[in-house]
């Protein structure tokens, strides 16, 4: 028999739709208490996040690592070889070594650009359920962590401290649809407004209408009034295609990130600005390409017959 | 009876959100991943009366609204699983052909985790929250669809086992 509903039914649906508009309304209205909750629930949370991040650790990035198998196939040929201890050890040591090189890297970036950093490992990615872009760190106001403190990884800008609790942060990641950067390109110093897309690709906005853009410019943070949120210098990404259609109002370009945000494993907070602007001082250098080997076959003739006769 | 029920509600609810919050959004699965706390309501309310699937949407809506990274305000996930669980619970009550059925407990759950995503993307850009390019949004709402439809076949027979234990019904998928 088909479900009619109820006088008590009816009324109790109402009364919870009421009540969760009720909660819309306070929070856009920017009653404490919700934010509060909020902060709780992180509070609460952040133990188990750290505990599924030492769990998850060593297949966190397994469906990339799919996509990648056919070329780690002759090192995973050379370890089934090795029995599952040394294995475990050799695993450990190269997650340290990486770990280590991501540091080394985020170090001399800092040190270049003047920041002070605070490095954090990150616990736990935000669900992509909102359609946002979120990552939660292990340092938080306890270490001297303050909202919209600039993020930066090994290869540059990662985003921007949204939240701060206790003993966490949650970073705004620079892809978020919602993040918004200014940015001016290496070199001829044009300046223009930089957006997430929800992926690794952001879309460029220039502010004047008379420059050009090129394929391969790079972007660098132009910085903040105070240095928050961003400070200024912070390798952003590279233009990878401009749209050059006749009318627009201001040029635009799409542009690639240099952080790869699925595979951040450790960041690093600047919690002091430079003195002074680095300018163009963090321009990561271009690749270099890989030198072709070239073959030179000298050939002595010899005295043909003809000449003998 | 009914604090014994609700006790064990909370605790089950309470353990599938930190599984969630805590683990499965460590792992990047392609396509935006799934949700098993939204999968978990679901299911939950395919399985109840109306009532109990509205306070289910209730509570799991909020507990999806206190997580940090949660873009939108407080209320905007409770909304639309109140009305979702409800409609789901709503559905499947009173014929017990189609709530013992697995496949239509799994195409109600497929069907309500697409129509959920679907309703916060309008819900946020009437209340101005920003979403991301039209492809980064078909990309995850096909995700999130497909590895629902992946998930729930497998999940299913734990989450009847858990409500039938809750509410003392006995009937198992």
């Amino acid at each position: 028999m088909r479900y009619g509903g109820g006088n008590r039914s009816r009324l109790l649906l109402i009364t919870l739709i009421v009540s969760s508009l009720f909660l819309i309304t306070l929070d856009l209205r920017g009653v404490q208490v919700l934010d509060g909750l909020r902060t709780g629930s992180q509070t609460v949370l952040s133990p188990f996040q750290r505990a599924g991040n030492t769990v998850a650790s060593p297949f966190k990035n397994f469906f990339s690592d799919i996509t990648h198998l056919g070329r780690t196939r002759n090192q995973l040929e050379q370890l089934r070889a090795e029995n599952f201890n040394l294995r475990t050890k050799l695993i450990n040591r190269k997650n340290a070594d990486a770990l280590l090189k991501k540091y080394k890297t985020m170090l001399d970036l800092a040190g270049t650009g003047d920041y002070k950093i605070l490095s954090a490992k990150v616990i736990s990615q935000g669900s992509s359920q909102s359609f946002s872009q979120s990552l939660t760190i292990d340092a938080g106001s306890n270490s001297g962590i303050r909202r919209n403190m600039t993020v930066i990884c090994d290869s540059g800008l990662v985003g921007v401290v949204k939240e701060v609790y206790p003993n966490s942060a949650l970073i705004l990641l620079a892809s978020d649809p919602s993040f918004r950067i200014g940015v001016r390109i290496a070199g001829t110093q044009q300046i223009g407004i930089l957006s997430g897309q929800g992926s690794r690709k952001a879309v460029l906005q220039l502010i004047d209408n008379q420059t050009t853009l090129s394929v391969g410019d790079v972007l660098l943070a132009r910085g903040s009034q105070l240095n928050r949120p961003f400070v200024p210098g912070v390798p952003v990404g590279t233009v990878i295609a401009v749209d050059n259609s006749a009318g627009a109002v201001a040029q635009s370009a799409s542009v690639k990130f240099y952080t790869n945000f699925s595979a951040l494993g450790v960041v690093a907070v600047v919690v002091g600005a430079p003195k002074t602007d680095p300018r163009d001082a963090l321009v990561p250098p271009k690749p270099r390409p890989t030198p072709i080997p070239t073959v030179t076959i000298l050939v002595t003739p010899s005295p043909s017959p003809s000449a003998t006769k | 009876m009914i604090t014994r029920q609700l006790s064990f509600s909370g605790v089950i609810f309470l353990f599938i959100y930190t599984l969630q919050e805590s683990f499965i959004n460590q792992v990047r699965f392609p396509g935006g991943g799934f949700s098993i706390f939204l999968i978990f309501a679901l299911v939950w309310s395919a399985l109840s009366t109306p009532e109990v699937g509205a306070i289910t949407g209730f509570s799991a809506g909020f507990l999806i609204d206190l997580s940090p990274s949660s873009s939108g305000p407080v209320g905007q996930w409770t909304l639309i699983l109140i009305l979702t669980c409800f409609g789901i619970a709503f559905l499947g009550f009173g014929d017990d052909k189609s709530r013992g059925n697995p496949i239509t407990i799994v195409f109600l759950v497929v069907a309500g985790v697409f129509l959920a995503e679907v309703s916060f993307l309008i819900t946020g850009a009437l209340l101005g929250v920003n979403l991301g390019s039209f492809t980064q949004i078909l990309i995850i709402l096909f995700g999130m669809t497909t590895w629902t439809l992946l998930i729930t076949p497998f999940t299913l027979p734990i989450f009847s086992r858990l409500h039938a234990f809750t509410f003392d019904t006995g009937s198992r998928i």
